[in-house]
């Protein structure tokens, strides 16, 4: 019987999970900020006091994403598709592909029956298809990240984005909203972008029968009910999407799984 | 922008207006043409031909014709520079590069898909930056060792942009690295027409003479850069109407053209 800690620094927010038997016992977000190492601090004392344990009562931690080098606690770094694949098996066993959306890019990743990484896609060289495009509208709409997705649903007559570009997409946004459009209209139109772009990442590595969606992304309904309807399947959405690779992080620091990658 | 030039027959320019574009403007393009016509001292039924081109050129109803920005450009530039073979327009919201025979357009590649690599990379950093777009060029020649800016996306760039100050980096290395990357992103497409000389370097971001340093070092040749570079292609339209008119002068047909007359666009009727 054991505690094992997973630790994922992402662009913009930070997540931690503690697990004991394979059971989640514990979970937080704050936000990265800019100095990732106090993220990474904030997480684990708040973890710890939540389950009333000190560090050396953790048998091992895993480090992951973005800023996964700014964990001096972790014993291990590991990449965030691989540990967002195994945490997402261990939700959902039947998932053979997992969209993750997150603050900086999105990536597509196939995963086997043991949710081992086969194949991936990465969005890193823009920000069209991430949160971040989200996020400069929602910005320009004066609106809270966590309204999008509720709001966006109310839309009758979506606006179409001419391109995939964030920093076209603001100023697009901005001549829409001085046309009259309503801001419903908008971010539904932002969320066919992003779809659009999500849709061309998924072709790319190829067709799959279960999608499952982790990261930011999988928070906001209106994204998700786009890219639903781009694909033409339903998503397998987790309880909570944002913390798919701090959980595989701390799975895999549980080290019952036989990495060979 | 917006820019209005008026021309005699000898192609002596009689009045030039460069103004922002803007949602007003877009609809009043009647009172910037107001405007040229007061500088140049005549009245609108002087004006043998209206041309307009550009992005918004179906917003000025009082045009004779019009005529898209390629071939204006192309004409522009090869009346400033008649042995251009290569003509790069970067502008605030698109980049073209254009391949130029005898004057005339034979080929072009575009970008107004992404922000990168448009006047609107440097708009965007220029607001960052808290600096004035005129004084990036000048700024940026000061530097002695640029900063590598590995993003492609503006958005991202942006962020690399403010890494790079708080690890100490100078403003002229980081202004030298921004314009090596908006050049090296244009020239990649550039290359695509395989670049022949003479090259001229067009549009409001050809006024950043960091700008076309960098253009030179990522092409590898001279770059040429007219006087008046947002102008070559209202100088070009401005041209092509002249020549319209003098060939139906010269075949005896009539000169199409609309009532005289300065009214807003209207667009639903």
């Amino acid at each position: 019987m054991a505690w094992y800690m997973g630790i994922d620094i992402g662009s913009v927010t930070s997540k931690g999970v503690i697990i004991k038997d394979g059971e989640l016992l514990a979970y937080h977000l704050v936000p990265s900020g800019s100095n990732y190492r106090a993220a990474a601090e904030e997480v684990k004392q708040e973890l710890l006091a939540r389950v009333g344990l000190s560090l050396e009562d953790i048998a091992n931690t895993i480090a992951t994403g973005y800023g996964a080098g700014n964990v001096p606690f972790a014993s291990q770094q590991l990449a965030d598709i691989i540990c967002s694949a195994r945490g997402i098996n261990n939700i959902f066993p039947s998932a053979r592909a997992l969209i993750d959306v997150g603050g900086q890019y999105s990536q597509v990743i196939r995963i086997d029956e043991q949710g081992r990484v086969t194949n991936f896609v990465v969005s890193e060289k823009c920000a069209a298809g991430s949160g971040r495009f989200l996020q400069v509208i929602a910005n320009v709409l004066r609106i809270d990240l966590k309204d999008i997705g509720p709001l966006s649903l109310m839309s009758r007559n979506p606006v179409t984005f001419t391109t995939g570009c964030a920093v076209f997409g603001e100023s697009e946004a901005i001549t829409r909203v001085s046309e009259g459009f309503s801001k419903e209209d908008i971010l539904a139109g932002v969320h066919k972008s992003l779809a659009d772009k999500i849709s061309a990442l998924v072709s790319r590595v190829g067709p799959e029968e279960q999608y499952a969606i982790s990261g930011g992304g999988g928070v906001d309904i209106g994204l998700i009910k786009s890219i639903e309807e781009k694909l033409q399947v339903q998503l397998l959405v987790p309880p909570q999407p944002q913390i798919m690779a701090a959980l595989g992080a701390a799975l895999m620091a549980r080290g019952q799984e036989v990495l060979i990658y | 922008m917006t820019k209005v030039v008026v021309m005699d027959k000898d192609e002596s320019i009689l009045a030039c207006i460069v103004g922002p574009t803007g949602p007003e403007q877009r609809r009043l393009a009647n009172k910037v043409m107001e405007e040229a016509l007061q500088q140049a001292g005549l009245s609108f039924d002087e004006i043998d031909y209206v041309i307009a081109t550009g992005y918004g050129r179906i917003n000025v109803p009082f045009a004779d014709r019009q005529i898209t920005e390629l071939t204006c450009h192309a004409r522009g530039v090869a009346s400033f520079f008649p042995t251009v073979r290569t003509a790069i327009d970067i502008g605030g919201q698109d980049a073209k590069g254009l391949k130029i025979n005898d004057g005339k357009l034979v080929d072009f590649v575009m970008n107004d898909k992404c922000a990168a690599g448009t006047g609107r990379f440097l708009e965007v950093m220029a607001d960052t930056l808290g600096l004035k777009l005129e004084n990036f060029g000048s700024t940026s020649l000061k530097s002695t060792s640029k900063v590598k800016i590995s993003s492609t996306c503006t958005i991202f760039a942006q962020q690399e942009v403010i890494s790079r100050l708080s690890e100490g980096a100078s403003l002229e290395d980081i202004l030298a690295g921004l314009h090596d990357a908006i050049a090296g992103r244009v020239a990649r497409m550039v290359q695509r027409l395989k670049v022949e000389p003479d090259v001229v370097l067009t549009g409001g971001v050809a006024k950043n003479i960091g700008v076309v340093k960098a253009m030179k070092e990522n092409l590898g040749c001279e770059v040429l850069v007219p006087k008046d570079p947002l102008l070559s292609g209202a100088i070009g339209a401005a041209i092509l109407g002249k020549e319209l008119t003098l060939k139906a002068l010269a075949k005896g047909e009539p000169v199409l053209k609309k009532e005289r007359r300065l009214e807003e666009v209207t667009f639903f009727k």
